[in-house]
């Protein structure tokens, strides 16, 4: 019997050695199709060193370092680095390199395979800052879509991005959202509400003031029926970017919102008050120690 | 061994007095477990941006399904409050609109107001407690407040479920107005049920502590109730009426088990309160 168990153990101690064997063997073949290829490795030589950075043309620190992880399971891991980064050359760059890149590619390289965003974005009221400004802070591609970890805008963690990417720069405009119901469904993990770019529109942003844009007075109402089929006109009359506590927001919503917390208090003071009175006197006469109902 | 012979022999049939009939504790129990409800599943949207938002959201199944559970208990509000309006139509009607604001009435009078300045000069020594009738000005404020806040939540519940309705004759303006409505009657109801009124008149004051069971038996002992409301007491014994509010009260296996699922129910949305009541004080303080 024990003779037999130690056999077992054996032929089980060898399968788990030759099922370790092929694993470790079909190792470096997976990671290639998911690790970034060949030509990124060599980039990877200099900038997958987390201490590698540079001074920025305004002074500030500036790292250079690309995470091969982060970078590999991407939607863009298959593609070469000078896909994107146009004109580079696999050693030191000269300065020439990056001013050239900084100047133009870092702009318009993305437009090469995308080119009906880059079109939509060129037209923006972001592209025309970003392409039209010298030294703008406009966002590019880029900004939104994080450079070296590019995902699925379907997916649920773009869509959770989505109010920080644009809160970065419209913090004022993303708090009066998540104060309104689409605000607050999102922040509480519904992932099918609306955020900003179902209203605003990803690539082809335009201020209201424009026709042609989605929450322009001609457009507004069937932005809305995306959602809310049958919308009309008055129910896209809804302030989304609404401050209940200011005046200057909208008047009569801080109206209600004023007078609501004046009553909130008064009659929260008052039955405080009243309690706390009530349970003195309780203590002090005694009535608590008489037996109750 | 003298004790058990005691509790053996103890009656087990009381004379007490009747102060809310079957329709009134139905009603209350109705009003109860859609009030938790609605709070459990609205208070999460205003508090949006706290770590008991996302818990209490996630424990109910996600901001969808919390959704639909808020307007089953909308449409269990709407329900009691047409019961409770329907009912205090008939009285007025019964009674051809004499007596609603006399003595027994849950409308507020001259009495209350005069009730009020007893009270605090009670509270400070300076005289003795006041008598009261039937219901107590808290009692009216904490009834009132519900029914009339419940036109008001209500309203403006509505506007935000059906917003395309409203709108076809509303400026979209309204929606944000009934939101912040909404939004804060809500924390007011909560506030008056939960700390500043109910609680206190169920179960912090001398004479209700620890609980107030009267909502769920109906009756309590004659002795004590002569004792709380004595106004009352008086007059019906002056008309004439005390017979009307007299019932026989028996002690059996059964009211037993009544009181004990009662007293879980009631312990289950006591705690949930409390837990609801830290986490909005938490909130605000914040």
């Amino acid at each position: 019997m024990i003779r037999a168990a130690r056999r077992t153990a054996a032929i089980a101690a060898l399968a788990a050695l030759a099922a370790f064997g092929l694993l470790a063997l079909s190792g470096p073949a997976a990671a290639q199709t998911l690790g970034p290829n060949a030509e990124a490795e060599k980039c990877l030589s200099c900038h997958g060193d987390q201490s590698l950075g540079t001074i920025d043309v305004g002074g500030a620190q500036k790292t250079l370092f690309v995470e091969a992880t982060v970078y590999g399971t991407s939607l863009h891991g298959l593609l070469d680095c000078t896909s994107c980064h146009l004109g580079f050359k696999p050693r030191r760059h000269v300065a020439a390199e990056s001013a050239n890149w900084l100047e133009t590619a870092k702009l318009t390289a993305c437009g090469n395979c995308h080119a009906d965003q880059f079109a939509m974005y060129s037209g923006s009221f972001h592209g025309h800052l970003a392409l039209g400004q010298a030294g703008s802070n406009a966002p590019l591609c880029a900004d939104c879509h994080v450079a070296h970890n590019v995902v699925d805008v379907r997916s649920t963690a773009f869509r959770r991005s989505i109010l920080d990417l644009c809160g970065h720069c419209h913090g004022g405009r993303s708090n009066t959202y998540l104060d309104s119901y689409h605000g607050k469904a999102a922040l509480l993990g519904d992932n099918a509400t609306a955020v900003c770019t179902d209203c605003h529109g990803a690539h082809r942003i335009l201020p209201a003031s424009d026709p042609a844009s989605t929450i322009s007075k001609q457009n507004i109402v069937q932005t809305c029926s995306k959602c809310h089929p049958g919308a009309n006109r008055n129910f896209a009359g809804f302030l989304v970017h609404v401050d209940p506590r200011s005046p200057h927001s909208n008047f009569w919503v801080w109206l209600f919102y004023a007078f609501y917390i004046t009553l909130i208090v008064c009659i929260f003071t008052f039955g405080g008050v009243h309690t706390a009175l009530y349970i003195y006197r309780g203590f002090k006469d005694g009535l608590y120690n008489r037996r109750g109902h | 061994m003298a004790s058990t012979t005691a509790a053996v022999t103890e009656p087990r049939t009381y004379l007490e007095y009747k102060r809310f009939s079957a329709f009134h504790r139905w009603m209350h129990f109705l009003v109860f477990v859609s009030f938790t409800v609605l709070v459990f599943t609205g208070m999460p949207l205003k508090y949006k941006e706290t770590h008991w938002a996302k818990w209490v959201m996630d424990a109910v199944g996600g901001v969808t399904a919390a959704g639909v559970y808020h307007r089953i208990a909308a449409l269990v509000t709407v329900f009691y409050w047409t019961c409770e309006v329907l009912l205090m139509v008939y009285v007025v009607f019964r009674n051809r609109g004499r007596g609603v604001f006399a003595p027994g009435s849950i409308m507020p009078n001259k009495k209350d107001w005069a009730d009020i300045k007893g009270m605090f000069r009670w509270f400070f020594g300076r005289g003795p407690k006041p008598q009261f009738d039937r219901f107590t000005y808290w009692e009216k404020f904490d009834f009132m407040s519900l029914v009339g806040g419940t036109v008001i939540i209500g309203l403006t519940g509505f506007i935000m479920w059906f917003p395309m309705t409203f709108t076809k004759v509303l400026p979209g303006v309204f929606i944000n107005v009934a939101l912040v409505i909404h939004s804060n009657e809500a924390l007011l109801a909560a506030g008056v049920i939960f700390i500043f009124v109910h609680l206190f008149s169920a179960h912090l004051r001398p004479e209700s502590w620890p609980i107030d069971k009267v909502i769920f038996t109906g009756s309590l002992p004659l002795e004590h109730y002569k004792e709380e409301r004595p106004l009352e007491y008086a007059r019906r014994v002056q008309e004439g009426t005390l017979g009307e509010v007299l019932v026989v009260r028996r002690i059996t296996w059964r009211t037993r088990l009544t009181d004990v699922i009662w007293y879980g129910i009631t312990a289950v949305a006591g705690l949930a309160a409390v837990l609801m009541t830290v986490f909005i004080v938490w909130s605000i303080f914040s």
